[in-house]
């Protein structure tokens, strides 16, 4: 965590339930860094390149990506995000429900920091997101070059 | 049906062809006979004509004897004596000829027979009346030839040998319109003959075209066919290796996302859990504190509460091992087949080790024949088909009977056949099929599982190219016979 710059987590999901569960846990784990949820690809994109708080004009950030969204596969999203100049430094956090080992792979190759599979067992889950929250409060997230 | 027809209609023209040619032959001899016939009609001809020239002479011979017989007598001259001597040489034997060339005619024969004495008997008053005019006797040589002209013996002889001559003539005509008529059959032999020959040509000729018309035909085709049969082989394999893929596909996709949700409604169920306890410890402290706050509704559900979320946890959980199931066989389907050489042995050696624990608890005994035969084939496959066929087998067996579990194998020329025998508790005829289809489970449901490890284990098989069956007889126990290639195929199994 940054002092100065507090880490803005970017979260594009588009299941709405899961959001708020991950979104329950992340809080439940202390982390209590801003949190913007999308719905959608295109909305996302928009708002890591474009907008005035987002990453790609300001401050550090972290993204919390799922793979299957509605308008756009995920992957394009990590693809995106990783062959961008200014972006490709913000850690993208994958988290969907494929295991599917090429998939993982793929991730990994297109510059994911980190993968997690969504486990339907609740309470992995929630162990996972908390984990992955504890994770998040010791990280370093670099800052956007200025 | 065509090829009946055509069939009958190729029998039909050979024994066309073959009639044609009897008939051409017998053609043939006719002419030869007719020819011969012919020929003879033309030597009797040729015959009739020598007879007639033959008598002709005699004829001329005789009146040639005759006149210088009568000048002599009337003026004795040398030279008609000479005359006489020649022609009266020549009449005998030209009548003998005349008579050997007869031999076959009664009627001249008979005419001869009168005819000869009369002939010689005249020649010899012929020569005797020459004789005497030569001795002098001339008037006793004249009254002697007035004697004999009134007995009209020349006349007589004139009269037989134009019979004669005549009887040759009719026999000449017969023969000549004898002869005639061969010719004339000779020649509508021949034009039916050659007309045949040509009809047999042209006939021979046609079919002969149409058969090579045919081969060609035919071979045109066949060669169509197999270049067409080979795309079509392979347009049907890519159909069917598509369909393949879009069903891994579809599972897959669907399998996924169905787990969405489910995160869901596995999620907020916990969230209630956490929820209810909350509640329910502020309802146990309200019961304590004031129990008049607490109604008997918020009694029942303080304990439905627990309970709905127990059943929609339970449910949500079998349905999440559905969707792996279905998601495993999936992937089964997309992953990669590799070929390795496979030590059998070892390899069941492996899995009997994994489930050693349960073979004990279980109180049963697994044997391996040591001489099952090794493959070339895809290890993870083959390793997970044996397992599931052996966990399946400790798990059913027979209460009350000490498990004994035997794998065996033996080739089959490009194939092996595996058995893994067990003397468990049966699956009953009606589900011999049945237990290979996906969630579907045969007998007591006494034993934890989704009815998913035959299914995986068949299709596995399938992927290999191999066979899967079973026999079983209910309570005594179950084999299960697997048949998969010695050596995996290039292309991977069936697929």
């Amino acid at each position: 965590m940054n002092d100065q710059r507090p880490v803005n987590i970017v979260m594009i999901e588009d299941d709405e339930g899961h959001a708020r569960l991950i979104e329950k846990n992340i809080r439940r784990a202390g982390i209590s860094n801003a949190l913007c949820h999308f719905l959608n690809g295109s909305d996302a994109l928009g708002y890591l390149f474009d907008h005035p708080d987002g990453p790609g004009r300001n401050g550090p950030a972290l993204v919390l990506l799922d793979l299957n969204l509605p308008d756009m596969s995920g992957t394009d999203i990590l693809a995106r995000i990783k062959g961008d100049e200014q972006l490709r430094r913000t850690p993208v956090v994958v988290l969907t429900t494929t295991d599917d080992k090429q998939e993982i792979q793929r991730c990994y190759d297109l510059g994911a920091n980190v993968y997690i599979t969504k486990p339907v067992n609740y309470e992995s889950f929630a162990d996972a997101i908390r984990q992955l929250g504890l994770f998040l409060a010791v990280m370093q997230v670099p800052d956007a070059e200025a | 049906m065509l090829q009946l027809d055509d069939r009958r209609f190729n029998r039909l023209a050979l024994l066309a062809l073959a009639s044609g040619f009897a008939l051409v032959l017998i053609a043939f001899g006719l002419i030869i006979a007719t020819s011969i016939a012919n020929q003879r009609a033309a030597d009797w001809v040729q015959h009739t004509y020598g007879v007639t020239e033959e008598l002709a002479q005699f004829k001329l011979a005789m009146e040639r004897a005759e006149t210088a017989t009568r000048g002599y007598l009337l003026a004795p001259d040398p030279r008609r004596l000479r005359t006489f001597r020649e022609n009266s040489a020549q009449v005998l034997p030209r009548l003998a000829r005349v008579h050997a060339l007869t031999r076959d005619n009664p009627q001249q024969q008979e005419a001869l027979r009168l005819l000869m004495p009369k002939v010689r008997d005249q020649l010899a008053l012929d020569a005797d009346m020459m004789a005497r005019s030569e001795r002098g006797e001339l008037v006793a040589a004249r009254s002697e030839f007035v004697r004999r002209v009134k007995v009209r013996q020349i006349e007589q002889i004139r009269i037989l040998a134009r019979a004669m001559h005549q009887e040759e003539l009719r026999l000449l005509a017969e023969r000549q319109i004898l002869e005639a008529r061969r010719r004339s059959q000779l020649q509508w032999l021949l034009a039916i003959a050659g007309t045949l020959l040509l009809l047999l040509g042209g006939a021979t000729y046609w079919l002969v075209r149409r058969y090579t018309d045919d081969l060609t035909q035919a071979r045109d085709r066949l060669h169509l066919l197999n270049t067409d049969l080979e795309s079509q082989v392979q347009l049907r394999t890519a159909d069917l290796t598509r369909a393949n893929e879009e069903i891994q596909r579809f599972a897959y996709i669907v399998s996924h996302d169905l787990r969405s949700p489910l995160v869901n409604v596995l999620g907020f169920t916990a969230e209630l859990e956490a929820a209810d306890q909350a509640i329910g410890q502020l309802i146990d402290r309200a019961e304590a504190e004031a129990p008049q706050l607490i109604t008997a509704e918020v009694r029942h559900a303080r304990e439905d509460l627990p309970e709905a979320i127990g059943f929609i946890r339970s449910s949500t959980q079998k349905m999440d091992r559905l969707i792996n199931a279905i998601l495993k066989l999936s992937r089964q389907g997309r992953r990669t087949l590799n070929r390795e050489p496979l030590a059998m042995k070892l390899l069941l050696d492996d899995i009997a080790a994994t489930l050693e624990q349960r073979l004990k608890d279980a109180g049963a005994a697994l044997t391996i024949d040591p001489q099952v035969p090794d493959l070339e084939n895809d290890r993870l496959a083959v390793e997970q088909i044996f397992s599931n066929l052996l966990e399946n087998a400790i798990k059913y067996l027979q209460p009350g009977r000490p498990g004994r579990i035997e794998v065996r194998g033996s080739l089959t020329g490009d194939r092996v056949l595996y058995e893994v025998e067990d003397n468990g508790r049966g699956i009953d005829p009606a589900d011999h099929e049945r237990v290979f289809d996906l969630f579907r489970r045969a007998g007591r449901q006494d034993q934890p599982g989704e009815g998913i490890g035959l299914a995986h284990a068949r299709a596995l098989v399938h992927r290999l190219g191999g066979k899967i069956e079973l026999h079983s007889t209910l309570g005594e126990g179950t084999t299960f016979r697997l048949q998969l290639l010695r050596r995996l195929s290039d292309g991977g199994g069936a697929d």
